[in-house]
């Protein structure tokens, strides 16, 4: 066990659960909040893994969710703004 | 313990602090606008100093330079990310039209 994986450990337990409760609760748009810290906390999660577990070629799993959650997350919040009133603001 | 793994580990520190209160922050600010400060610091500090980390216990190489890619991606990535949820969000409550320009 070394000090990269005891970090992982403490995200995993410590940092993740708070985006999973935003998840689960409220308007769209509030998990879709709680959606994009999980993934930056995943992506953090795996560079620790790689790094843990001496496997330098485990990087482009977190450089591909690097790359795919914000466009995930910019096409969530396309079709959820989309539910806005077509006319004036109120 | 070297210099470079002594650096490592205050670097990787202050990195998971950062992604920690960031954690506590989504959940602690109030709704539904101040939460979205709470992701900022995340994608800003949090994972550009584990990436930081990683790569001054990895050594100069090609192996750190796709570490600070992928945190340089996250950065830009974040802040925009951002922004799109609190326009969704004050469109949905109706503080903008749809087709206000981004």
């Amino acid at each position: 066990m070394n000090a990269w994986l005891v970090a992982s450990a403490v995200l995993l337990t410590l940092g993740l659960p708070p985006c999973l409760w935003q998840v689960y609760r409220r308007t769209p748009q509030e998990r879709l909040a709680g959606l994009n810290l999980a993934a930056t906390m995943c992506s953090a999660i795996l560079l620790l893994f790689t790094e843990g577990f001496n496997r330098s070629s485990y990087v482009d799993l977190p450089l591909v969710l690097a790359v795919l959650a914000p466009a995930g997350t910019l096409v969530f919040a396309r079709f959820l703004g989309g539910q806005a009133a077509q006319g004036e603001p109120d | 313990m070297t210099v470079r793994h002594v650096c490592a580990l205050v670097l990787l520190v202050l990195g998971v602090a950062v992604l920690l209160l960031s954690a506590a922050a989504l959940i602690a600010l109030p709704r539904p606008y101040g939460r979205l400060h709470a992701l900022t610091p995340a994608t800003s500090l949090g994972l550009p100093l584990v990436a930081l980390a990683l790569a001054v216990e990895t050594g100069p190489g090609r192996s750190a330079v796709k570490l600070l890619v992928i945190a340089a991606l996250t950065a830009v990535g974040g802040a925009v990310t951002t922004m799109a949820i609190g326009r969704a969000t004050a469109q949905n409550a109706r503080l903008l039209r749809k087709d206000s320009p981004p």
